[in-house]
């Protein structure tokens, strides 16, 4: 097919943006109901407790209360996106063995469906909870010793899961090492603030199916969960999105989509609920907060010969997406580098902690934070330049991954890097190499310090490690003699990257009719068919291709008179394989996206502030469907890995959140954003990706916190192992070594 | 409880209401109003998404009682369009994806017309001064800016 390059390829206007900017854009918590009711979610007081007795006469009793609902009222009392370990409402006489126990603070207790809000409100404080305490575990060392508090049948000493790496003959790399490094990587948790909090409706439809209107990535998916725990099959569970106030991984699990369906299944009547901040901070899921230990050699010419690694990660009380997240990690701590010799082993732990899970990168962010800091190490310990060292050892096309397998066809990092790094400004290409063009220049006020530091890394897209993959398109093509709308149904969640802009772009120049005859049908699953969800930085490569045939094929239809021309296309990508139990040898994963950071910051040597005054963000994207948004998509990622790194400072004390507000949980605002954010888009096509089209949405993230870093080093001499570089973190680090006193 | 009687002024037209003494002007908009543009992302003054203009000046409507609106005249983001015509910041926030998920956006849009309504030539500094209590997750700010020094230099 002729490329139009009047559609692909275009920063055209979002096509919800008119929506968006005049206020009529509806979210899950602006649609109403005749005759609604309002939900309240109580939720768990204890981190670990049984529930011995839920006494709901009074909140029964209270004027206005139509119903509370408690274990005893969910036919299939547990959910879970990859295993269901969790109940849906913990409390005795449940239909799962288990299901009484609370394992933290987010856990679900009963439901108050009243007339009003406030009602609701009211009268979920009159539930009596009877809990019996029990140990709780809530260090993930303690958790996996002998003798720690158990909190599930099926996770000895609370591990989720193990995964090893044995690849070459780690002995053998150690002897031939002529210079280690090692570190203790210390990440913290990080909460999403997607600005939409929780909220939605449920109700029955005209077809007698359970509805919910709700934010989430993955329509089929939360119909399937949905469905689960209410014993129906999945034909009678409906779910609707309408737009989608944010997600970044923290809308793929449950959060009140189950409650919702319950309560307007037993009750037969719509029945709404809207999160506070504070119950959407409590109530959701977590990035992990992970410990690395890491051991890498090089020799005097800075060739990788050996990486060890112990990776940690807090799952808390429930597994959500945590094999998979740790997947992620057990990969990305040995960096994008081709090393012949590597031992990991990788643990996802049980603890009483708020549960973790998805969030932007996906354990990409923790494992590149160890390895780009072993990287910067080695070159700092060898007298090498840091772009240099890169060079040296990037994995290229065909070289054997840590995992024993090339990566796919496609491989672009050692042009990510070098194109990255001559457009950072701050390196160049030289006879003997890559260096620096001048040594930082530092400012005059004695208590200010600048560094430049750069750091890359590699990203899958897609679902890994043989995880069933597929979405599903249907183009219409529509008219008589001539073609007068097309449309598209593909589920894929437009959670605000655009997603549905881009399927137009695709959809419009795979038809070969200008945008404003495509009409996009999505985030219902009463009119689609399964696209996966919008994670993994999946949607573009995954529905593009989908879209594609689709495309395609109903041309075709149209060409050979059929009206409307209608074609279904289920686009499969490659298979993938999990990791081998033993070895870790493993095909994880069917595409990858390719990026590296170059990063300018000052710091306070006496306040501990850093201010990251500049970022260069090198993307190789395959084919940049809509530059606009990929840039939107780099800025924003940017930002929020700058929260990560020096801001946002979950506090957890004995399983609970200290700081569930906004005022107390600090996200960047625009005065904490860079000054500049140099995008570096590169283009060299994906051969599986839909007009050469990869995934990038997740890539800004992952390499920041270590670049950060590295530029702090060069500031002041020292590494920083733990984030959030909070001030006082900062300062205290600097005391250590005697800088900025006083 | 106590339903006081409010008259006020709207996006240009005339509402009388009865609202309790703890009614917030956020939940008047929204909720008896059926205003949806204007945003409650944290109700507790914290995120900026509840942005109005409050006789001209922007306020964050989940910390404003509505009793206190009485008389006053009160602009949302449904009012920024006339006459089916966008606002020039509504335009440049399209042109410029100054909007991805949106949320945020109802507000920013009413902070940055304050803004251009007392200062039309803003620098980089007063945007971001104006724009602070106004948190997006998505858009990193950039195109925020972006939309907003364009809408000035078309005239604010
Ligand atoms: S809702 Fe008013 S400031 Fe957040
Ligand atoms: S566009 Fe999503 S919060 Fe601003």
């Amino acid at each position: 097919m002729k490329e139009k390059a009047f559609v692909i390829g275009q920063s055209v206007r979002r096509l919800d943006a008119v929506g968006k900017v005049i206020g009529e854009a509806l979210y899950p918590g602006d649609i109403d109901m005749e005759d609604q009711l309002w939900m309240k979610i109580r939720m768990s007081d204890r981190v670990h407790a049984r529930v011995t007795a839920i006494d709901t006469r009074q909140a029964e009793a209270y004027p206005g209360v139509v119903a509370v609902l408690t274990a005893t009222d969910v036919p299939v009392n547990e959910y879970g996106l990859i295993m269901p370990d969790q109940p849906v409402l913990c409390g005795p006489g449940s239909s799962k063995a288990g299901a009484d126990i609370v394992r933290c603070i987010s856990d679900q207790v009963a439901l108050v469906i009243a007339e009003s809000e406030e009602t609701a409100a009211v009268a979920a404080d009159l539930i009596e909870i009877t809990y019996e305490d029990l140990p709780a575990v809530v260090d993930v060392m303690q958790a996996i010793a002998d003798g720690a508090p158990q909190l599930h049948a099926h996770a000895k000493n609370n591990v989720l899961n193990h995964y090893r790496i044995r690849h070459g003959d780690i002995n053998a790399g150690w002897e031939q090492a002529e210079v280690i490094v090692e570190g203790e990587y210390h990440t913290g948790y990080q909460e999403h603030v997607y600005l939409q909090p929780e909220a939605g409706l449920g109700y029955i439809d005209d077809e007698k199916r359970v509805t919910v209107v709700v934010a989430g990535q993955h329509a089929h998916e939360d119909r399937e969960q949905v469905a689960h725990a209410l014993g129906l099959p999945e034909e009678q569970v409906r779910i609707v999105y309408p737009a989608i106030g944010g997600a970044f991984g923290g809308r793929e699990d449950m959060s009140i989509q189950i409650a919702l369906a319950l309560a307007a299944w037993k009750l037969q009547r719509p029945v709404k609920v809207v999160w506070s901040r504070e119950e959407s901070i409590i109530g959701h899921h977590k990035r992990h907060p992970f410990t690395i230990r890491a051991r890498w050699g090089a020799t005097r010419e800075g060739k990788l010969v050996a990486a060890e690694a112990e990776v940690y990660a807090d799952a808390g009380a429930y597994a959500y997406t945590s094999t998979k997240v740790t997947g992620n990690a057990h990969l990305m701590v040995n960096g994008p580098y081709e090393i012949p010799n590597v031992k990991v082993d990788t643990y996802g732990v049980y603890t009483n902690n708020i549960p973790c899970g998805a969030f932007r990168g996906f354990g990409g962010p923790q494992g590149a934070f160890a390895a780009e800091g072993q990287m910067n190490k080695l070159a700092d310990a060898l007298g090498m330049d840091p772009v240099q060292i890169r060079a040296l050892n990037v994995l290229e096309e065909g070289s054997i991954t840590s995992v024993g397998t090339p990566l796919p066809p496609g491989v672009t990092l050692s042009k990510v890097l070098a194109e990255g790094a001559a457009q950072s400004d701050y390196w160049h290409k030289t006879g003997a190499g890559w260096a620096r063009i001048s040594p930082t220049e530092q400012p005059t006020t004695p208590a200010k310090r600048r560094g430049i530091g750069m750091a890359m890394g590699f990203k899958n897209i897609g679902f890994s490690f043989g995880a069933p993959e597929e979405n599903w398109a249907t183009v219409e093509i529509h008219g008589d003699a001539k073609i007068e709308r097309v449309v598209v149904r593909e589920a894929g969640a437009d959670v605000g990257q655009g997603a549905h802009t881009v399927f137009a772009q695709m959809v419009a120049d795979g038809v070969g009719v200008p945008l404003d005859k495509v009409e996009v049908i999505g985030h219902d699953t009463a009119e689609t068919d399964n696209s996966g969800s919008s994670s993994a930085s999946r949607m573009t490569f995954m529905a593009g291709n989908a879209i594609k045939t689709a495309a395609e094929q109903a041309l075709e239809k149209w060409r050979s008179e059929q009206r409307p021309a209608v074609a279904t296309y289920r686009y499969v990508p490659p298979k993938t394989t999990p990791y081998d139990p033993e070895t870790g040898r493993a095909n994880p994963n069917f595409a990858y996206g390719y990026m590296a950071q170059f990063v300018e910051v000052e710091v306070d040597i006496e306040t501990g502030h850093i201010d990251v005054v500049r970022v260069v963000s090198a993307h190789d994207v395959g084919r940049a469907i809509n530059p606009q948004q990929i840039e939107g998509q780099i800025e924003g990622a940017v930002v929020q890995a700058l929260g990560y790194a020096i801001m946002e400072n979950l506090v957890v004390k004995d399983g609970r959140i200290q700081n569930p507000f906004l005022s107390t949980y600090l996200i960047p605002t625009i005065w904490d954003i860079p000054r500049e954010t140099k995008s570096v888009i590169l283009e060299y096509a994906d051969p599986r990706g839909p007009w050469g089209a990869r995934g990038m949405a997740e890539m800004p993230f992952i390499p920041l916190a270590p670049a950060i870093v590295a530029a702090l080093h060069d500031a002041t001499g020292i590494w920083f192992d733990h984030i959030p570089l909070t001030p006082e973190s900062v300062v205290s680090r600097l005391r250590e070594h005697n800088i900025g006193v006083i | 409880m106590a339903a006081h009687q409010i008259t006020f002024t709207i996006n240009g037209g005339q509402e009388t209401a009865l609202v309790t003494s703890h009614t917030t002007l956020l939940s008047l908009i929204r909720e008896q109003l059926g205003l949806t543009g204007t945003k409650n992302g944290c109700a507790t003054g914290e995120c900026g998404a509840c942005t109005v203009l409050l006789n001209g000046e922007p306020v964050n409507a989940c910390m404003v009682l509505a009793v206190e609106v009485d008389g006053a005249e009160i602009v949302t983001v449904e009012g920024l369009a006339q006459d089916g015509q966008l606002d020039v910041l509504q335009q440049m926030f399209v042109e410029h994806t100054g909007t991805q998920c949106g949320f945020c956006t109802p507000g920013v849009l009413i902070m940055a017309r304050a803004l251009l309504d007392r200062n039309p030539n803003p620098s980089d500094d007063e945007i971001k001064d104006a724009l602070r209590g106004n948190l997006c997750r998505c858009t990193g700010y950039v195109r925020i800016i972006e939309a907003v020094k364009a809408a000035a230099k078309a005239g604010g």
